[in-house]
């Protein structure tokens, strides 16, 4: 089994980002300004997790204001419409107004692929809005039919991910609105297909990509995504027993799985033996070729000052899973 | 001075207003442990008076302290009850970031935390009502980091009985009017929390006399319905504009009978809406309940707008109420 760790999509912004992104939008700083201290967030954000001993290296999303931004600022035919809470977390996204044909005119994280490539030899992984989530999060005001409004999401997506498919190693697609109990499960059902079909037009292989649930699992939801013909990273932090309880159940025979053990929603920094002996109970579970450990979501939700306790603690656990610390 | 609320239509505010320079300076005078605390005070009294005079020349019936003496809702109450710390900055929004509330000891109501800034209101306030907004046990949990109680109930409980107590110094003070922050409520499925919600509002309000208002915002409200209905409250503050009134269809169908705080005006975009627009989502509102029972307000605070597109809004507000009373006479 091979095993990897690695965080699961953002790092928070660094306080110099924070301030430089302040002042360019106050038109203080020029754009090239605000990008050196952007390629320095990067760059030290890359140390970090590199320090920690991770082996998959996340570009850490740092210019992403949320999940959908990059894709509804850079696709034709979408506006910006007002704040609405992500999930049941305190933190807010602008919901995507689909006004117009969905076009992709111009690669969207095309530079930050390059710019990890360009900064790290370690395995490198990006991120981007799953499909179903995109469709989900958004207001469509413009396709008479959702299977319209799917084939342009998957055109603009496919042709994203086939630019920027030579500089990365792990492509992770972001699904939460698969585990979303709230919405019919029929409907998620078609969400996976959906997935499935981006998937089978990109050329990356399926052990390389891994679709990213998080915020809730339970043992319906898991069976929706073991239909799913790539890599899964799940959060076991969120409703732990159900997901443990899901895994027991159902157990996991693919390439890929990604365990969100590491709880990126909650300053304490656990105890690392405490996490391998449950890595170990889940390992007894599943079958996978590959494990990832795994924040169980993006880091987005503590501050930057503890970000690297918990990366730190992933760095730790894939030693002692790996047997090279007792 | 006596103030005469209309009897049909009430217009009032969520809570809080765009700081004023003045308060944005108290702020960071607070941050040195070294400065003139007088010299603070003047400044918030300074912005809350000009808070105050916005809201008499938009013409609102109920206002508040424009909440200027606080960093942001969470932060300021953890401040100022024992058993929390705060942490590093978290993103909210954007590039808008706050200090997350820890929890790191019990949670202990030690001295008054709003009664200052609602006494000193009131006494320009020329007879207007003024509302008082707390920050309510179920957010303060949420929005905090638990690093003592690991039980959400007791924490949620503890921190109920510490508003408690703030709230009795509020009516012993004469506020007539209280109002709890429950914005995270709508963010968590699990039916079980409005239960404690429910819990923890009945050991706030029990026995108070004062309008007893709740104020959610921002998640999947309809997921709360039926279910808050039985909450010991006398009026609902909701959000409404930004999520196209589509909470009225759950409302109706279980034939709302409470009083009903209606967002008619989008708070979190600059756009000022017209006074026939407002007019327009006015009578949605009445179409659950009557003109008595409805309460005319913004959707949320007022905080994150332009000052003078947060007075724009609310004049227009004002008049459109006006304008619906007159049509009813």
């Amino acid at each position: 089994m091979e095993l990897y760790s690695g965080i699961c999509g953002s790092y928070p912004r660094p306080p110099e980002l924070r301030k430089a992104i302040d002042r360019y939008e106050k038109g203080y700083i020029t754009k090239e300004e605000l990008n050196s201290v952007y390629l320095k967030s990067l760059r030290m954000i890359i140390e970090i997790q590199e320090r920690a001993g991770l082996n998959i290296i996340s570009s850490g999303l740092l210019m992403w204001d949320d999940l959908l931004r990059p894709f509804a600022k850079g696709l034709e035919g979408i506006k910006l419409d007002g704040l609405l809470r992500f999930f049941d977390n305190n933190f807010y996204y602008r919901v995507p107004v689909i006004v117009d044909k969905i076009r992709r005119k111009k690669p969207i994280v095309l530079s930050e692929a390059k710019n990890l490539a360009k900064h790290t030899t370690r395995l490198k992984k990006l991120v981007l809005p799953g499909p179903f989530t995109f469709i989900q999060l958004s207001r469509n005001e413009y396709y008479s039919s959702m299977r319209s409004l799917a084939d342009d999401i998957l055109d603009a997506l496919v042709d994203e991910i086939k630019d920027l498919a030579k500089f990365i190693d792990f492509l992770q697609i972001d699904e939460p609105s698969l585990v979303d109990s709230e919405i019919p499960i029929d409907n998620r059902k078609e969400g996976v297909n959906l997935v499935n079909e981006l998937v089978s037009r990109i050329d990356i292989p399926r052990d390389k990509i891994i679709v990213a649930t998080y915020f809730h699992l339970d043992e319906q939801c898991y069976q929706i995504l073991l239909n799913l013909k790539t890599g899964l990273h799940i959060d076991m932090i969120s409703t732990p027993r159900k997901a443990f309880n899901a895994l027991k159940e159902y157990g996991f025979k693919g390439d890929l799985i990604s365990l969100g053990l590491v709880d990126s929603r909650n300053i304490k920094v656990e105890n690392v033996e405490k996490i391998a002996n449950k890595a170990y109970d889940i390992l007894d579970e599943i079958h996978a070729k590959a494990v990832i450990f795994s924040t169980n979501t993006w880091l987005d939700y503590i501050p930057f000052e503890n970000a690297r306790s918990k990366v730190e603690v992933l760095g730790k656990l894939l030693q002692i899973m790996r047997g090279e610390v007792t | 001075m006596k103030y005469i609320l209309p009897d049909k239509l009430p217009t009032t505010v969520v809570g809080s207003y765009p700081r004023f320079p003045e308060a944005k300076k108290a702020l960071k005078l607070k941050k040195d442990r070294y400065s003139n605390k007088e010299i603070i005070e003047e400044l918030i009294r300074s912005a809350i008076r000009r808070v105050v005079e916005d809201y008499l020349e938009a013409g609102i019936d109920i206002i508040s302290d424009g909440e200027q003496r606080r960093e942001d809702m969470a932060v300021f109450f953890a401040e100022n009850i024992k058993g929390f710390k705060i942490s590093g900055w978290v993103r909210v929004f954007d590039n808008v970031y706050y200090r997350k509330p820890i929890i790191a000891g019990r949670v202990k109501w030690t001295h008054e935390i709003t009664v200052k800034d609602w006494k000193f209101a009131s006494t320009i306030s020329r007879g207007r009502p003024v509302k008082v907004t707390l920050t309510g046990p179920y957010t303060m949990y949420d929005w905090s980091y638990d690093e003592y109680y690991g039980d959400k109930k007791e924490a949620i409980l503890d921190l109920a009985n510490a508003l408690r107590k703030e709230v009795e110094h509020l009516i012993a003070t004469g506020a007539k009017y209280i109002q709890i922050d429950e914005p995270a409520l709508s963010t968590h499925a699990e039916k079980e929390d409005i239960g404690i919600e429910k819990e923890a509002l009945e050991i706030i309000f029990q026995g108070i006399n004062a309008k007893r208002v709740v104020h959610i915002c921002y998640g999947k409200l309809e997921r709360l319905f039926p279910d808050i209905l039985d909450f010991p409250v006398d009026q609902f503050d909701l959000e409404m504009k930004n999520s196209n009134f589509r909470l009225l269809s759950i409302l109706k169908e279980y034939s709302y009978d409470k009083e009903l705080g209606l967002g008619v005006i989008d708070v979190h975009n600059t756009r000022i809406e017209s006074v026939d627009e407002i007019m327009k989502d006015i009578m949605k509102g009445l179409e659950i309940v009557p003109p008595e029972k409805l309460y005319v307000k913004p959707d949320c605070g007022l905080k994150r707008l332009p000052r003078d597109v947060a007075l724009a809004k609310l004049k227009n507000m004002v008049i459109a109420a006006k304008k619906v009373r007159e049509e009813l006479q």
